[in-house]
């Protein structure tokens, strides 16, 4: 059974969490405040960290910099605030994906899988990435939609490599531009209109992409579409209710 | 005003003012001659010393020159008292000069008798003019001295005004103020505010206990009378007395007089006093009392507004995530999502929840925008993305309505605040899907028109009328969707229009009349339209 640990002070959204997340098969550790969730996360056998910024002890980000220290558990941040800077920086810091707050569990589980993912394949070293009808191997550099091989020039494919290894989560521009022109010579406008023509080879409708979907102000994330790890544990699209 | 003492304890205050004030008179009677003497001592003795130079001087020219210049020589210590000491020296002087003329240089000589009375006219005639001169020379001496005081003033209140501007709180005013009494008394002065906080309060710890527990007795019972008490711990005296409610509303000021070694404190005391008048008088004009709270209600507004911003934030949002939270999770709880009413309930909490979440934002955004302005932070982006953002921010509150997308496939990147503009855009989805019936069509448009990045939302609903549209982007305008049931505070729109203009864009309203929709464009512009070198750079 997976494992995830809660830091987060507000005993209500704790409790939330706990159902949401048991309800789709996850054990839930709860910790309201850092040194407990720090210890937990030391103790126990976690495989997922939700961490709330706003801790009474100690700041989230320190919390994050000190698990990253020893771990690379996947951690998805919490935050009430929306700052884009922040969440750049949390990014940097070692955070896998970040949660705005008020946000609903479908969204949440959705990054989690995602981040469960990323892990489970950095130990397994399964080379394809499915998203959606795309499927991307990374070893033989093959990309098929709807099974029918994609051409991609370098720099396209430099792209949906830096995307597909973070299915599901959000990748900085500043780390795409790193991964795609080598940390020089890049800038923001050449990634927009690179992601403009690879949405054009890859995207049902180039105008309304589905695939890579940008996360404003922060970075680009290549959506996993919907199968998931494990039967009765998937994450949903959207929060949209009555489907 | 007898009963008013009583209540405030001012009789104690009286006693304590009686004794302290005898104790220093009492003191002062055996010194005060003393003092008399010891200040004068200087200048006579300094007098009497150039009248006996210039005799040694006369004595010595008369050796070689045969010339009679008794009376002019002796004019010269007079002018020299007079500038340096002022009239009594000068006078003084003469006197002197008159006597030792006449005992060492009219005959008969070494006697005060005058045998010419050709000399005594001379003599005469020499202490008119000395007396004369001595005034007139100590008289511009006055104007110097005041001159000089006036210009050192003039420089201080300079100071003191440069102070006034750099002072952002009631605070650092008050402490304006008493850095600018301390330096034209010449004494440390402190000032006391009624208000027992600290915010209120000059330099609390610099006064002693008891003075300051006076000074508040002092102004509990509103008595004008200055008095003067003395430290019994540092046995130093200190004046207290009420200051003018033009310049701290409603406090004391208490100046240090120091251990009276010198002068005794009531002189002190008493000059003090007329100084503080006149610097009153100047701080009056200045208007240090409007200045003063005019910051303090600044400060206590910007904290207000600080707090206020910071506990919404967290004390309202929280639980509001925790709800919405705790629905979405519900929502997927079997026995609730097949149960149709259980459904439905869940659902009216977390839209109702959603968009209390939304109004506390959109005020949030409010107040930012009025406290500091919007501070863009410019990047490119393709507009593509801020649709499919501001479509997806809103997918909820769209669902009942079509939407359709007509977007040119090479619109150029803008350079704008992403975040912004999408709250915006999202802000008219939002409008449209609220003022128009449930599944009617919501087209939204993105094209490239005159240099500028059009995005439109149109909409087949109630419409504007013309003076709507005028009023369009006012702070709480609302349109007749209210008349339909449609709930908002109105910030919306003006905050909408606000975050567009901040990125140096503007919002347009177009209505072919009521019941005919309304089409709401954003207009965004675009700084270089080189996408196709761009897409050049690119290829490998």
């Amino acid at each position: 059974m997976t494992k995830v640990l809660v830091i987060d002070d507000e005993a209500q959204i704790r409790r939330f969490l706990r159902a949401g997340f048991e309800l789709h098969g996850f054990s839930v550790i709860e910790a309201e405040n850092a040194a407990a969730g720090l210890k937990a996360a030391t103790m126990g056998a976690v495989d997922l960290i939700i961490l709330d910024l706003n801790l009474p002890d100690l700041e989230g980000s320190e919390v994050l910099e000190r698990i990253r220290s020893w771990s690379n558990i996947p951690v998805i941040v919490l935050s009430i605030h929306t700052d884009e800077h922040e969440k750049v920086r949390l990014l940097r810091l070692g955070a896998d994906d970040y949660v705005v707050k008020p946000f609903g569990i479908s969204e949440l589980l959705a990054r989690s899988d995602a981040a469960l993912r990323r892990h489970l394949r950095s130990t397994n070293r399964d080379p394809v990435v499915r998203a959606g009808p795309l499927s991307i191997d990374l070893v033989s550099r093959v990309v098929t939609l709807d099974g029918k091989r994609v051409q991609l020039t370098r720099k396209e494919y430099a792209l949906l490599h830096g995307l597909a290894t973070h299915v599901g989560l959000v990748v900085t521009h500043q780390q795409l531009i790193r991964e795609i022109w080598g940390g020089h010579a890049g800038n923001i406008q050449y990634l927009r209109i690179l992601v403009r023509k690879l949405r054009q080879k890859i995207e049902t409708d180039a105008t309304q992409p589905r695939l890579i979907v940008s996360e404003s102000g922060v970075g680009y994330r290549l959506e996993q579409g919907e199968p998931g790890i494990a039967p009765g544990r998937r994450g949903a699209s959207s929060d949209t209710f009555c489907a | 005003m007898s009963s008013l003492l009583e209540r405030r304890g001012l009789r104690d205050l009286a006693v304590v003012q009686v004794t302290s004030g005898d104790e220093i008179k009492r003191g002062g009677h055996q010194t005060r001659w003393l003092n008399v003497v010891a200040a004068n001592a200087m200048p006579t003795g300094a007098t009497f010393a150039l009248v006996w130079l210039a005799t040694v001087s006369l004595v010595v020219i008369n050796y070689f020159v045969p010339f009679n210049l008794v009376s002019l020589i002796y004019m010269l210590p007079v002018v020299v008292a007079a500038t340096q000491w002022g009239v009594g020296p000068g006078i003084l002087a003469a006197f002197a000069g008159a006597a030792a003329a006449d005992f060492f240089f009219y005959p008969p000589l070494y006697s005060f008798w005058i045998r010419d009375p050709q000399n005594v006219v001379d003599l005469v005639l020499f202490l008119l003019i000395a007396v004369v001169t001595s005034n007139l020379a100590a008289r511009l001496k006055n104007e110097a001295v005041a001159l000089r005081r006036r210009e050192k003033e003039i420089g201080e209140l300079h100071a003191f005004s440069q102070g006034l501007a750099t002072c952002l709180t009631g605070r650092d005013l008050i402490f304006a103020v008493q850095d600018y009494l301390s330096n034209t008394l010449r004494y440390r002065a402190v000032l006391i505010a009624t208000e027992q906080d600290d915010h209120a309060v000059g330099d609390a710890a610099a006064v002693p206990p008891e003075i300051r527990q006076e000074a508040v007795k002092l102004i509990a019972a509103g008595a004008s009378a200055a008095s003067t008490l003395r430290d019994p711990r540092s046995g130093r005296a200190w004046l207290v007395r009420l200051i003018a409610p033009e310049i701290l509303g409603y406090g004391a000021i208490a100046v240090e007089l120091g251990d009276g070694a010198g002068e005794p404190a009531e002189v002190m005391a008493r000059r003090v006093e007329s100084l503080l008048d006149e610097a009153t008088l100047t701080l009056k004009h200045l208007k240090t009392k409007e200045a003063i709270e005019q910051a303090t209600i600044n400060y206590q507004t910007e904290i207000l507004r600080d707090a206020l911003v910071g506990g919404i934030s967290h004390e309202l949002r929280t639980p509001l995530a925790s709800i919405l939270g705790s629905c979405s999770v519900l929502n997927r709880i079997p026995a609730v999502r097949d149960d149709r009413q259980s459904r439905e309930l869940v659902e009216a909490i977390n839209e109702q929840a959603g968009s209390l979440d939304n109004e506390i934002r959109n005020l949030l955004n409010a107040t930012r925008i009025s406290a500091k302005g919007v501070r863009p932070q410019l990047l490119w982006t393709d507009p593509t993305d801020i649709v499919g953002a501001a479509v997806k921010q809103k997918e909820r509150k769209l669902a009942a309505h079509r939407i359709t997308l007509e977007i040119a496939r090479e619109v150029p990147l803008v350079h704008v605040d992403t975040v912004l503009v999408e709250q915006a855009l999202g802000q008219l989805l939002e409008n449209a899907a609220k003022y128009s019936p449930p599944g009617s069509e919501i087209k939204i448009n993105s094209r490239c028109e005159d240099g500028c990045v059009i995005l439109s939302v149109q909409d087949q609903g109630v419409g504007l009328t013309a003076d709507e549209k005028g009023q369009l982007g006012r702070r709480s305008f609302r349109g007749r969707g209210r008349a339909v049931g449609a709930s908002g505070s109105g910030l919306g729109l003006w905050i909408a229009s606000t975050f567009i203009a901040a990125n140096g864009g503007s919002l347009h309203a177009e209505s072919r009349g009521l019941d005919l929709g309304t089409t709401m464009s954003l207009r965004l512009p675009t700084v270089s339209a080189d996408t196709p070198a761009l897409v050049g750079a690119l290829d490998d």
